[in-house]
C-alpha cells in the first residue's frame, strides 16, 4: 500500500494516507468549486485500497473539517458509506472526528455525520 | 457624475450593507469575500458559530448561483444572466444578513419557487430529514451542485428565507433571497 497525499489549498483539505498506520485524514476546510471532481480520485483510490486491508485489520479514518460546504458534505458522506461498505464485509475501521470545540456548529455537524453513518465514530475536540 | 459616491455610501449605509459585490463572480472572488466577512466578523467579537453559520451561507448562495450559471453556459444570451449577480452582506442591529439576487430564465421560475416554499414550510426537524435524503441520494453524472444548497440556508439561518421574484422581461426574471443569521 502506497502513501497517498495531496496538499491542502484555500478551498480544499490535506488528504494523507499513512500506510504504517492505515490513517486516512482529511484536515483543513473544503468547498472546491466542484466538490465532486475533488474528491473524485479519493473515492476511486479507496475502493482500490479497502480490498487490500485484510479483514480485522484496523483502520482509520481522521478527520478535522472546519468548515465544509453541502457538496463536500456529500462526498464525505459518500467516503462513509465507503467504509461503512467495508465493515459490512468484515473490516475494522474507526473514525475519529476532530473538532474545534469554540464552534458548537463544528459539533453539530460532527454529530449528524455520526447519526447518519453506521460505524464506530468518535467526536475529539481539537486540543 | 450623475450620482456622486457619497449618495452612494449613503444607500448603502441605509441598507446597512458592509460588503457588496455585482456583476461576473467567480470561485475566487467568492473567496476573497469571504474571508473578507469572516475577518470582519472576527474583528466585532462575534461568537465563532454565527460566522460560521454567515460564511457558509454567503458560500451557499454563491455557489448556487455560479451552478446555475455553469449550466446556462451554452445559452446565447449568457452574458446577460452571468453579469447580472449580486450579493450582499449586512448587519441589521444584531443580525447579519446574506442576500443575492441574480436574473434566471422565466422557465426556471416555477420549480425553484415551489422547492423555496417548500422549504420555508418546513421546520428544523424537517429540513434535517430533508437534507438526510440529498446527502444520501446517489449524483448524477455531471452534476455539478449537491442540490443541497437552499436546504442548507434555511438550517442555519435563525429566521425563514426571504425570496421575490421579479419578471423583468419575456426571457428574465430576477431572483432575489436574503438569509438572516
Amino acid at each position: 500500500m502506497e502513501q497517498l497525499y495531496l496538499e491542502a489549498t484555500k478551498t480544499t483539505p490535506e488528504v494523507n494516507f499513512n500506510p504504517d498506520t492505515k490513517t486516512l485524514s482529511i484536515k483543513g476546510q473544503s468547498y472546491p468549486e466542484n466538490a465532486f471532481k475533488y474528491f473524485e480520485p479519493l473515492i476511486k483510490w479507496l475502493d482500490e485500497f479497502i480490498v487490500q486491508v485484510e479483514d480485522g485489520e484496523q483502520m482509520q479514518l481522521e478527520l478535522s473539517l472546519p468548515y465544509i460546504n453541502t457538496s463536500s458534505s456529500k462526498c464525505i458522506m459518500m467516503i462513509l458509506e465507503k467504509f461503512e461498505e467495508a465493515v459490512e464485509k468484515g473490516k475494522n475501521i474507526v473514525v475519529n472526528w476532530f473538532y474545534d470545540e469554540e464552534n458548537e456548529s463544528e459539533l453539530e455537524c460532527a454529530m449528524e455525520f455520526k447519526e447518519f453513518a453506521d460505524l464506530e465514530f468518535n467526536i475529539i475536540p481539537n486540543r | 457624475m450623475n450620482k456622486r459616491l457619497i449618495e452612494i455610501q449613503k444607500m448603502l449605509g441605509d441598507s446597512h450593507i458592509l460588503i457588496s459585490f455585482s456583476g461576473r463572480f467567480s470561485q475566487g472572488i467568492i473567496q476573497e469575500l469571504g474571508e473578507a466577512i469572516k475577518e470582519h466578523m472576527k474583528n466585532e467579537d462575534n461568537p465563532k458559530n454565527k460566522i460560521y453559520n454567515v460564511f457558509s451561507i454567503f458560500i451557499e448562495q454563491t455557489q448556487n448561483i455560479n451552478n446555475y450559471f455553469a449550466i446556462k453556459k451554452n445559452d446565447i444570451i449568457n452574458e446577460e444572466i452571468t453579469s447580472s449577480a449580486i450579493v450582499c452582506i449586512g448587519k441589521s442591529k444584531e443580525d447579519y444578513f446574506i442576500w443575492s439576487g441574480n436574473l434566471v430564465n422565466n422557465s426556471d421560475v416555477h420549480p425553484l419557487n415551489e422547492q423555496l416554499n417548500l422549504i420555508r414550510s418546513l421546520n428544523k426537524d424537517e429540513l434535517k430529514k430533508l437534507y438526510k435524503e440529498q446527502l444520501k441520494k446517489d449524483i448524477q453524472p455531471g452534476q455539478n451542485g449537491a442540490g443541497m444548497g437552499l436546504i442548507d440556508i434555511a438550517r442555519k439561518s435563525s429566521l425563514p428565507i426571504e425570496y421575490s421574484f421579479e419578471e423583468r422581461d419575456k426571457s428574465f426574471t430576477f431572483y432575489e433571497l436574503k438569509a438572516i443569521v
